[in-house]
């Protein structure tokens, strides 16, 4: 377990929060950290900033994204890693995809390379990391386009070589099941799953064998198809499979 | 080129290294993956008769010499292991790891796992950090026997007996797990671990099993002292990350090996990493067949092949 001060705490939004901590890590963009609340859970968390000193952003959705929102300025911040592979380069024009907060992973692209930003959420309160050019759809019209970010990205799938994707799994699979397959640009996924580890070695976050803190997060388009649960089910904390909403069985 | 075969009771395998339970073997999957990368065969994570989530992370803490876990026996419960597992296409070269508290738990799952098909469970009478099962029932010498004497008469199951080394006469639980076709030596040590500058422990539980390079000599006295008195089949865990380690645990009497932990250092790739490095030692020091090498460094060899 390393340990290290926070520098900067902001509140981005009603819910959403990017702590800076003072550390030095090597890290790329994709990767991410095990953030540890003393007494209380580990859990995963990307790094939405690699550069140093970093960043995570996070949306206060349980009772560790909770209690680290409560931190201050100078109060002691823990952590392993960075863990997990990388974006790859990106070269000509690059599309970013993401949903909810898979923007936090995309945004550490973001500080290094240029590109489009498609990001969809549930309504306008629900945004954050904004910049003045992005792209944004929301579920109830209330910012942007209303509809999904699918919906908005989709018709521009053949402008871009590179097109990297962070979000939620049922959203994914939403796109896999309606992008066109043949197309130039080379596609890469950061995929989310239930995490204990981080390491490899437990099995929680596993996909047809396939590690999702070890083997990824970041899979090519062709990696994820060829997972045959993928969007189709999940595990819970006890290993059960458990099936999404809309997975077909 | 020597032959690095083994085989454990009834059954053979083509070489050694096994997955041990609890590292990555929970999904069907994940332990195709394993034998896809070169184990010869692969125990599952234990298996009880409910779903179990587990203790709540960190549930694993990484240290110098090895690592801390309390994962806490999460599990999906019997019934969804056999909804998953019924179609499974390597039941042979997987063995089913049940944990239960009560007798009657273990008879229950053993003829649920051979309704399905496989033919060997691995008993966690070992688990060191949840209460009323894995050790504590792996302690009771009386209820220890009494499990592996009803798995034997009420199934044709071949039966690994894996065994806690957190006892102070190790042989007596040996002896009490005799009817077992094979003892699997050792779980993990129990053990806790410290953060100095939060004042908390890293794990939630507090207690948890300590595996990895650090308890390997603790493994290879457990297999030497309980080879040298039973002669009995063992398959040798802890600590074993290197071809070399494993000819250890084969010279004090183990016919084959588990690694766990050490897929943290060197992942998939160990399997294969380690049945060449067996190979070549074979080959290089002369001997034609792994079983020449088995308890050779253990006094009475009389006991080989017994």
């Amino acid at each position: 377990m390393l340990h290290s001060r926070i520098i900067e705490l902001n509140k981005e939004n009603k819910d959403v929060f990017t702590l800076k901590f003072d550390s030095t890590i090597a890290a790329m963009p994709g990767q991410f950290i095990m953030i540890w609340a003393p007494g209380g859970k580990e859990i995963p968390m990307s790094l939405s900033d690699t550069s140093n000193p970093p960043t995570i952003t996070f949306r206060t959705f349980g009772e560790t994204t909770k209690t680290i929102a409560k931190l201050k300025v100078g109060d002691r911040f823990f952590y392993r890693g960075p863990y997990g592979n990388s974006y790859p380069v990106p070269t000509g024009r690059v599309a970013y995809v993401a949903g909810g907060t898979g923007l936090a992973s995309i945004n550490a692209m973001l500080l290094k390379y240029r590109g489009d930003v498609y990001v969809g959420a549930r309504t306008k309160e629900d945004l954050f990391l904004l910049r003045n050019d992005f792209k944004i759809a929301t579920d109830d019209g209330s910012a942007g386009f209303k509809g999904t970010v699918i919906d908005l990205f989709l018709p521009h799938v053949n402008e871009y070589d590179y097109i990297f994707v962070c979000g939620p799994e049922p959203m994914v699979k939403t796109m896999l099941d309606r992008i066109d397959r043949k197309i130039k640009a080379k596609v890469y996924i950061s995929l989310e799953r239930l995490m204990k580890c981080g390491v490899g070695i437990c099995d929680s976050c596993s996909i047809n064998g396939v590690r999702v803190c070890k083997d990824g997060t970041v899979f090519s388009m062709e990696e994820v198809l060829s997972l045959s649960e993928f969007g189709v089910y999940k595990r819970n904390e006890a290993g059960k499979i458990e099936f999404f909403v809309n997975g077909k069985r | 080129m020597a032959s690095i075969s083994t085989k454990i009771g009834r059954f053979s395998l083509e070489n050694p290294v096994i997955l041990a339970s609890g590292i990555l073997d929970e999904t069907s999957g994940s332990i195709l993956r394993s034998l896809k990368s070169g184990a010869g065969a692969a125990v599952t994570k234990s298996i009880g008769t409910e779903e179990r989530k587990g203790y709540q992370t960190p549930v694993i803490s990484e240290i110098g010499t090895g690592l801390l876990n309390a994962v806490g026996l999460s599990n999906p419960g019997i019934d969804n292991f056999v909804e998953e597992y019924r179609n499974f296409p390597e039941k042979k070269r997987t063995i089913v790891s049940i944990f239960g508290g009560k007798v009657e738990e273990f008879v229950s799952l053993a003829r649920k796992v051979e309704g399905i098909g496989f033919d060997k469970v691995e008993l966690n009478l070992s688990c060191p950090h949840v209460k009323g099962v894995g050790s504590e029932v792996g302690q009771d010498l009386g209820m220890v026997e009494e499990i592996i004497s009803e798995i034997s008469g009420k199934t044709n199951l071949q039966i690994w007996a894996k065994l806690t080394p957190n006892v102070t006469d190790l042989i007596s639980l040996a002896k009490a797990s005799e009817k077992a076709d094979a003892y699997v030596l050792i779980n993990t040590l129990r053990a806790t671990g410290v953060e100095i500058y939060s004042r908390k422990f890293v794990l939630s539980n507090t207690v948890g099993g300590y595996s990895g390079p650090g308890v390997k000599p603790v493994a290879l006295r457990a297999v030497y002292d309980v080879y040298k008195e039973t002669g009995k089949d063992i398959i040798g865990v802890g600590g074993i990350t290197t071809w070399q380690d494993a000819i250890e645990f084969f010279l004090l009497g183990a016919k084959a090996i588990q690694v766990g932990t050490a897929i943290l250092y060197e992942d998939y790739p160990i399997f294969n990493k380690i049945n060449s490095g067996i190979r070549d030692y074979l080959d290089k020091e002369g001997f034609s067949k792994l079983d020449d090498l088995v308890g050779v460094m253990v006094g009475d060899a009389a006991f080989k092949n017994h």
